[in-house]
């Protein structure tokens, strides 16, 4: 053993010594330091003097709190344990938990020290029972579980508090020990008088709700006793939340609590415990109107109180409310303390809103949140509305028209995300898809929406998408406003047909007036095939030419200012067709333009010739008789499958038929009983735009609005 | 149930470190640095409650020392334990007598006693300062004679 000096003795570092060194060593020095300083520690752990060994322990903690590893110091420390010293004994314990863990060997010495420990004074008891709360792994726990449950009778209540927390960690790794020991356990809390003991007994009921749930009845009237009379506060919480959780389990339970958390919720001041019993009763006493509405009460304090702690467990409670209905009680008071939140509360808001936004709040939600966003939560902001707008196929909104026409508006000025403005493309588009009436007003929307990104110019810098198109080597940017563009672009491409010569007129004279055209440079060829889309259908509204040279002009003044070179080649064609067109030429293109492309053009082939060598009336089968062998034995079985097709067939229109017979009959006992409701409904109504929720979607546009379009032209 | 209780100043360095699951040294240091830097970017307006890693974090700061809990996600009652922070460093004052930062470095064994009573196995087991503070009275009076 090494034996320091006394000579050694006067230089041996202390605690302090060791503190006061590493806040003057610099950055660079603390390796040398430090590694001198284990250095130091090993070599006195090993000494024979106790005070020598408990700085170096002192020292060890120190260390480990830097952030250096000492878990070389395993088997010292466990050593240090058995020692006789207290001192060094709690110095010891106190480290343990920063050397050994579940995995660790040294747990097998540990044994034997703990049982003679738990014969000591209550003191040396108690710290050994921290220790073990702290270590304890399944063998440990397993070989020690009958010394605890002893010292669960000890008269000392701090060694019976210890004891019973020590329990639920053994319970927990092992829930083989509960059966028989519980109950023992169990009879003593009944008799028990400290709160402290008392305490420790909930948490262990806690543990073993986790690990055995259904033991409760074993301690559901223990529970109930302390909370009809317990005061101390931090003992009602435990209560409340055990109870809290044997509610889900037993529901009968529930009817015994009210008058208990009517008298608490009345009395305590505390806002912790006040917490506490809002939650429970937001999630299961909905049915007690009277408690329900004195914890809605307390929320609403909590929701406009100064403390934002307080704001905050306010909202997470909303959470536990799974109703819409629930949270429009509340909806007030959520706005007013979201002007008032931080970026985090603010988040919370926002996510309530997304869950149990409906039609009936829908307005004002998005009113409301496009009024107040600001510049740190506004990209959030945006995000939920168009999460709120486009949820579950747009739900939550019962006038589409207004939405186009008012709220999107607003929602493209607000968006300065590339993420915002790819999901506001999507937006658009899933709404004219499942709406398409609403495509009349697509050069509303694009005059709208391009008339402030126009007057606003200076500002299309921003975060921008890198894209690469491979088979064109083409690498461009977008930023957030041009995606927009694109997509509001394409939007009134697709809706040309619709849209009557004046709107299209207007748009060509707005594109000519916009003054970005050229910062868009990716969309330029949209912008091209627009103006194609539009000088096609213009020609073909206009038979008398009134407005076509008009237009023509607006276009290559528009065309003189692209003065992108792929334009150029692109547009050739459509600068040629206005210079040298004649009637016959654009007959043919509208041809061309309106009917579906056929799979093969046969004029096209004649143009191809076949490769050489190759004679096309040549069979490619060289033995013919092969083949009239296989058309042989195939025909029977041909033969034979029709005849099953034909048998299934026939059923299948049998089972049609009595499908059939009873809609009707489901029909006109509807009829009946709607008569005297149809009488009321007005026959001849306004025209209402309906949102398609089906899951095939129709392709392209819906042929009965062009009809009835027409017909108002 | 508690995972870990820190005390943390605004440099980073840890003062005193429980954890009631054992974590390597490599995660308890990325994990007590990137808390220390959450709650250093949290103004006072914001609440003392953020989620970070799968724990729920309850923070409170005095003077230049963070007070850090973590606690499983499923735990509900945030308030509780922030009124154990102020509970835990009012028993601190109580025996070091208008505690600071050095006092928890020069007796970081007595530090951590006082929390080994007030904590045991992640859960809270005594708030009485008085009771607390007894056995280490004892243990005082017991060295100095």
């Amino acid at each position: 053993m090494f034996h320091l000096s006394q000579m050694d003795q006067i230089f041996l570092k202390s605690l302090a010594d060791v503190v006061r060194t590493s806040r003057t060593t610099s950055q660079y020095d603390k390796l040398t330091f430090t590694t001198q300083t284990i250095a130091d520690i090993k070599n006195e752990l090993q000494s024979r003097q106790e005070s020598v060994r408990y700085q170096a322990l002192l020292k060890l903690f120190f260390l480990a709190m830097e952030g250096n590893n000492i878990r070389w110091a395993e088997f010292q420390i466990i050593n240090l344990m058995g020692s006789g010293d207290f001192q060094l004994k709690l110095g010891a314990q106190l480290a343990a938990h920063l050397v050994i863990d579940n995995q660790s060997q040294g747990l097998i010495m540990v044994t034997n020290v703990f049982i003679k420990e738990f014969k000591s004074s209550h003191i040396e008891c108690s710290s050994t029972l921290s220790c073990l709360g702290t270590i304890a792994n399944k063998d440990l726990s397993d070989s020690l579980l009958s010394h605890v449950l002893k010292l669960t009778t000890n008269t000392k209540p701090l060694i019976r508090k210890k004891a019973i927390a020590v329990l639920s960690k053994i319970f927990t790794i092992n829930p083989l020990n509960i059966p028989g020991n519980l109950e023992m356990v169990i009879q003593q809390l009944q008799k028990e008088t400290n709160i402290s003991v008392l305490a420790c007994g909930i948490s262990l009921f806690c543990s073993i709700m986790k690990v055995a749930p259904k033991l409760y009845p074993l301690f559901l009237s223990i529970v109930y006793d302390q909370i009809s009379k317990q005061k101390s506060n931090w003992l009602l919480i435990k209560l409340v939340r055990i109870s809290n959780k044997l509610i889900s389990l037993e529901p009968r339970f529930q009817g015994k609590l009210i008058e208990h958390y009517t008298r608490l919720l009345n009395q305590t001041n505390s806002k912790s415990l006040q917490y506490e019993l809002i939650y429970s009763i937001m999630r299961h006493f909905k049915n007690h109107s009277q408690l329900y509405e004195s914890a809605g009460d307390i929320l609403k304090q909590f929701l406009n109180h100064q403390d934002p702690n307080l704001r905050c467990l306010g909202l997470e409670c909303l959470t536990h409310i799974s109703t819409s209905v629930g949270l429009m009680e509340f909806q007030e008071q959520i706005l007013e303390s979201f002007k008032k939140s931080d970026y985090f509360s603010k988040l919370q808001i926002l996510q309530l809103f997304k869950d149990f936004t409906n039609q009936n709040n829908f307005q004002t939600v998005i009113e409301f949140f496009l009024k107040y966003s600001d510049m740190e939560s506004n990209d959030k902001i945006i995000e939920s509305l168009i999460f709120i707008i486009t949820k579950d196929k747009f739900i939550n909104v019962d006038d589409p028209e207004k939405l186009l026409l008012v709220y999107i508006p607003i929602i493209a000025q607000k968006i300065d995300s590339i993420d915002n403005a790819i999901r506001f493309k999507e937006l658009l588009f899933e709404l004219l898809t499942r709406v398409p009436g609403l495509k009349v007003y697509s050069d509303q929307l694009c005059n709208q929406i391009l008339q402030t990104y126009a007057t606003q110019s200076d500002s299309l810098q921003g975060p921008t998408l890198n894209i690469v198109k491979r088979h064109t080597q083409l690498k461009y940017s977008l930023n957030h406003r041009e995606i927009i563009f694109k997509s509001l672009i394409m939007i009134v491409g697709e809706s040309v047909k619709l849209l009557k010569l004046e709107a299209l007129t207007n748009i060509i004279k707005f594109l000519e007036q916009l003054n970005i055209l050229n910062c868009y440079e990716s969309s330029l060829s949209d912008i091209d095939s627009l103006l194609f889309k539009i000088y096609i259908q213009i020609i073909k509204s206009d038979p008398e030419n009134q407005i076509i040279p008009q237009m023509e002009q607006l276009i290559k003044n528009i065309y003189t200012k692209l003065h992108n070179i792929s334009i150029v080649k692109i547009s050739f064609f459509y600068e040629s067709l206005i210079q040298i067109k004649s009637r016959d030429q654009l007959q043919q293109l509208y041809n061309l333009f309106e009917e579906d492309l056929p799979p093969i053009n046969l004029e096209a082939q004649k143009l191809i010739k076949p490769p050489e060598g190759l004679d096309i009336n040549k069979s490619f089968q060289i033995d013919i008789s092969e083949i009239e062998k296989i058309k042989n034995t195939n025909s029977d079985y041909i033969e034979q499958k029709q005849l099953i097709q034909q048998q299934q067939q026939i059923e299948q229109n049998q089972g049609e038929q009595q499908d059939q017979n009873s809609e009707i009959q489901i029909k006109v006992e509807n009829e009946e009983e709607l008569k005297p409701l149809n009488n009321k409904i007005d026959q001849n109504a306004n025209k209402i735009f309906i949102i398609n929720r089906d899951e095939e979607l129709p392709p392209g546009i819906n042929q009965d609005d062009i009809n009835k379009f027409k017909e108002e032209e | 149930m508690i995972n870990f209780i820190l005390m943390v100043n605004k440099q980073g360095q840890t003062r005193l470190a429980q954890y009631f699951q054992f974590l390597s040294v490599k995660e308890r240091m990325t994990l007590e640095g990137e808390l220390i830097r959450k709650c250093l970017s949290r103004s006072e307006t914001q609440c003392s409650f953020l989620e970070h890693r799968g724990y729920k974090i309850i923070y409170r700061r005095y003077a230049s020392l963070y007070f850090i809990i973590g606690m499983d996600l499923e735990e509900e009652n945030e308030m509780a334990y922030l009124e154990f922070i102020h509970n835990l460093v009012e028993t601190l004052d109580k025996y070091f007598e208008n505690v600071c930062e050095l006092d928890i470095m020069f007796n970081i064994e007595k530090a951590h006693y006082i929390l080994e009573e007030m904590v045991m196995n992640g859960q809270i087991v005594e708030t009485n300062k008085t009771q607390v503070l007894a056995p280490i009275h004892v243990l005082d009076k017991a060295k100095d004679e």
